[in-house]
Formats: structure tokens, sequence, C-alpha cells
């Protein structure tokens, strides 16, 4: 595959979230890598990380493998400043989870698109290319902080 | 000499948990041998019915009383005051990590309509979630304990009797009158002992052992879904009551708003406290910690980024809108959108404000705050 492209850069105020040109996105801030046909590991983007921080917990609703519909809720995500309900991206099968995360979830803010990578996902889902995805990001960047200043506030 | 007796009562957690029914009985356990305390254990507070005789006991029970239970403190604090059962808020050392510098605001409105008679005793209210260590609960009631005995120098509480027959005053008093004049159950004889732990039944071979047949015994009660409304907070704006479309609120013959009829609450629902301006309105049960009764230093720092991750991309009051909306159809109604009841602030155009902000400016707050 063609990933010799050097990764797309977002900047999230003085922030460069990293978006790497080797796989796709989903529009709920994951990244999905294709290990072989419609095959994907999936993981929390750059973006995901940085709004998240520090995540120390990280809880299961479903039990691989199992079917999933699209934006079905699996799972729930906690940092010391954040919390989140996880979503399913896309319509497909979830083959398994990265155990490794249950015991220890910091690889998600150290290495998220290495070995903290969340799950496998089977799905023929259309996903976003890297450089529409930056798009994503470029049009919900306003929402996002005025959603996060209304939490702050 | 050792003053009155202390009164804790454990609500029970929901189904059968088993780590958590474990630390009930490890707790209880502890207090029972206890001649501090008077220990009871009632189901879970938010799940009974007004007329469960769990409740009457509760209502029964005149002087200060510990309450240890699965929710946040204000959940449990004003799901008592909803049952009638009520005091000032009383401080309790044990409380959930708050963090470094957020100390405690004490920024309630000033237009608060508070709760209403409101008997002079205290009523302390503890997180069993806090920590998984009975120890650290048994000190703390012993410190509330030592506490209370000071204030009764100055306060006298009723005709509480310490003697040797009577576990305590609350007992004779709730079996002589049934406690029930009050909720139209004339017609019932409750025993309301039984909610009392009593150490002389239990010198079988673990008190724990006991107390777990104990809880057996009694019936499991269904659980419930519903909005517990903080009058330290609430202005009486009526949102709520404009916004829900499915009768849950009312208001009282003071026009105070109240949540009037429960269960026609939609599970899992929490559209009416996204709406509500002052964040009076608590459902005890729901995953977010601002919604579910936490203190407002605490909840306020955690951000929810369940929109972000593929909740939806709408805010609060359109998070609401669609909440309500599935309801509705759930019930074969109309779907209103924002079309009904929402004040005024809310469907008006927004967003004029807030879109000058620098980026940079937004990435260094949150920076400050550490997000
Ligand atoms: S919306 Fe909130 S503040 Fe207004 S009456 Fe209802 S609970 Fe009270
Ligand atoms: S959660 Fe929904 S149904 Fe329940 S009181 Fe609020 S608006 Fe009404």
């Amino acid at each position: 595959m063609n990933d010799a492209s050097d990764p797309l850069i977002f900047m999230m105020g003085q922030y460069e979230a990293i978006i790497p040109q080797d796989r796709v996105y989903s529009s709920n801030h994951l990244w999905l890598k294709e290990l072989e046909p419609d095959l994907f590991r999936v993981g929390f983007t750059s973006y995901s990380v940085r709004l998240l921080q520090d995540v120390y917990f990280l809880e299961w609703r479903v039990e691989a493998p199992t079917s999933l519909r699209l934006k079905q809720e699996i799972g729930e995500i906690e940092s010391s400043k954040a919390l989140s309900t996880l979503y399913s991206p896309a319509e497909g099968e979830l083959v398994q989870f990265n155990e490794h995360l249950l015991d220890d979830p910091t690889p998600i803010n150290t290495d998220c698109y290495g070995t903290g990578w969340l799950y496998d996902l089977r799905t023929s889902a259309i996903m976003k290319r890297p450089s529409e995805y930056v798009a994503h990001l470029d049009e919900g960047w306003e929402k996002t902080q005025n959603m996060l200043k209304g939490q702050i506030n | 000499m050792a003053g009155k007796k202390l009164t804790v009562v454990i609500s029970q957690a929901q189904g059968k948990h088993p780590v958590r029914s474990k630390l009930e009985e490890e707790v209880a356990a502890a207090l029972l041998m206890d001649p501090q305390v008077s220990v009871s254990l009632v189901p879970h507070l938010y799940d009974m019915s007004a007329d469960h005789t769990g409740l009457v006991f509760l209502r029964s029970l005149k002087g200060p009383f510990v309450l240890l239970g699965w929710q946040y403190p204000r959940a449990l604090h004003w799901t008592l005051d909803r049952q009638q059962i009520r005091g000032h808020m009383g401080i309790t050392e044990l409380i959930e990590e708050i963090d470094d510098d957020e100390e405690a605001i004490d920024d309630q409105p000033s237009q608060a309509i508070g709760s209403t008679e409101m008997p002079n005793r205290n009523i302390y209210c503890i997180d069993l979630r806090v920590s998984s260590n009975p120890q650290e609960y048994i000190e703390e009631i012993h410190r509330i304990y030592e506490e209370e005995n000071q204030q009764l120098v100055q306060l006298t509480f009723g005709s509480l009797t310490n003697g040797n027959g009577s576990s305590n005053g609350v007992a004779q008093n709730g079996s002589a009158t049934n406690g029930s004049s009050s909720n139209g159950n004339s017609g019932l004889t409750f025993d309301l002992t039984q909610y009392i732990l009593n150490p002389a039944e239990s010198d079988t071979p673990s008190a724990k052992e006991e107390i777990a047949q104990f809880k057996a015994t009694q019936p499991p009660i269904k659980r419930r879904w519903y909005p517990v409304i903080d009058y330290s907070r609430c202005t009486n704006c009526m949102e709520c009551i404009d916004f829900c479309l499915f009768g849950v609120y009312g208001v009282d013959n003071l026009d105070r708003i109240l949540v009037e009829e429960q269960d026609n609450c939609k599970k899992g629902c929490p559209a009416c406290s996204r709406v509500c301006p002052e964040n009076a309105i608590i459902f005890p049960g729901h995953k977010t910690p601002a919604i579910a009764g936490a203190e407002g230093e605490v909840a306020g720092l955690k951000i929810d980024l369940s929109k972000l991750f593929g909740g939806s991309d709408d805010d609060a009051v359109d998070l609401a809108i669609r909440e309500r909306d599935a309801e509705l159809m759930a019930d074969g109604r109309e779907m209103v959108g924002k079309s009904v009841g929402l004040a005024e602030r809310h469907t008006t155009s927004s967003r004029c404000r807030g879109e000058r902000d620098e980026l940079d400016d937004l990435m260094d707050e949150l920076d400050s705050l550490g997000i």
C-alpha cells in the first residue's frame, strides 16, 4: 500500500493532531487500519486522545465476538478530566478487543495509533480517507469548542 | 458515659450485586457490635414506593441519622427529601476526592426555593462507592457520633431512651403508632423494627451470614426511574414542567414544582435534567455524574465527550429534544421537536456568542484546566 506519504496534521489550537495516511477514519474520531480485506484494527485518533487525556478506565459493554449496529453503545471510557460512552463506528462484527488495555489503558495515551488499539472490526462500511477526516475535523472544530466551553463554564 | 445511639441506615444496592452486597454486610456486621450505633437495612432508597415500609421506617426516625447508599450524597439527600424525610445536610468527611484547588464553591442560586418543613436535625448521606474499605465508614460514623453528641449538649431531640431492652426510641415510636397515619396506610400494621438489626439475635456463627439471611428475607423491589429535584438549586422557574410531555411534574399547594407522577417518567430518559437552567434535576441512576447528582465541582470537571464519539452532535437542549421525541414516538405520539415547552432562550437562534473565540484562547483555557 502507499503509506509512504507524510501524516497529515490538524491544528487544535497549538496542538498538532497527527493523522497518519496509512489508514481510514470514522466520523466519530476512530482510525481503522485494514489487517486483511474487510477486517480492521480500530483505535482512537490523536484528536480524540488530546481531548480525553490520561485515560484510566475503559470498559466494554459487549462481549466479543458480536455483531454491531452503527452507533451502538459498546462501552465507557473515563479519564481524570473526561468521560464518554463509546459507540460503534460502523455496522459490522466486533472480532476481538485489545485485552491488554483492560488491565492498563495507558497505551491509549502513549501510542494511540499502535499498541493503544481498541478492537478489531469486520466491516464493509465505507470510511473517510485521511484528507476527508481532516476536513471533517475542520468543519466540526468550532462546534466542538463550543461544546467543550459549554461544559467547562 | 455513652451518649445517645446514632441511627445508621444502609440503603441496599439494586439487584444482587455481589461486591456491593459484601461491603454492606461487612459494614453492617461491624456496626452491629457497636454499642454507639443502631443499624438498619432498607431496600434501595430510590426504588421504594412512597408507601413502602422501609420509607415508613425512615419517616419514623426523629433524630439525626446516617444514610449509607449507592448514590451521590446529593442524590440520597434529595430522594429522602422527596419522601418527606428531611433535615439539614450533615457534613461528612468521607466524600469523593475533589480535584486539587477546585474547592467546594457553594454558589447556590440565591433565588433557590429550598426545602420545606425542615426539622432541626442532621442527616448524613454517604456514598458507599467512595471506598471499598468498611473501616473507613466505621470511622466516619464514629466521628459523626462524637459530633452529634457534642451538639446534644445544646439541643434536645425528643425523648429517645437508651435503656437496655429497647434498641432505640425509634422502634417504640414506630410500632406504637405504626408510623403510618400520614400516608394513608392506617389500615395496615407494620412492624418497623423489622429493619433494625438486633445484636441479640446474632450470636450465630457469623454476623455477616446473619445479615445476609436477613437481606434474603426482604422481597425484591422493582427498579424505578424518575427525576429528583434539588430544592437548594431549584428556582421554581417551571421549565421542566413545560418541557416534560408525560405528566411527571406538578405543583403543590404552594405552587412549588414537584415530581408528581414519578412512574410516568420514561426509563433511561434524562431529558428534562438537560433543560433545567439550575441543574437542579437529578437522575441518580444516570451514568453522567452531573446528571446523577455529583457535586457541581466534581461533575463540572469531567467533560462528557459522548457527543464527539458518536452519541450525537447536538448540544444539551438538542439532545433533550431528541430524547423526548424518541419517547413520544415509543408512546405512539407525534414528535414535537422544539415546538413545545422550551424556554425562549433555547429557541431563539443561538450561537452568536462564542464564535469570536480564538482557538488558541480556548486551548489555553483547556490547558489551564488540564483537559
Ligand atoms: S427547571 Fe429546574 S429550576 Fe426550573 S422548576 Fe424545574 S427543577 Fe426547578
Ligand atoms: S425524563 Fe423525560 S419523561 Fe421523565 S420527567 Fe424528564 S422529560 Fe419527563
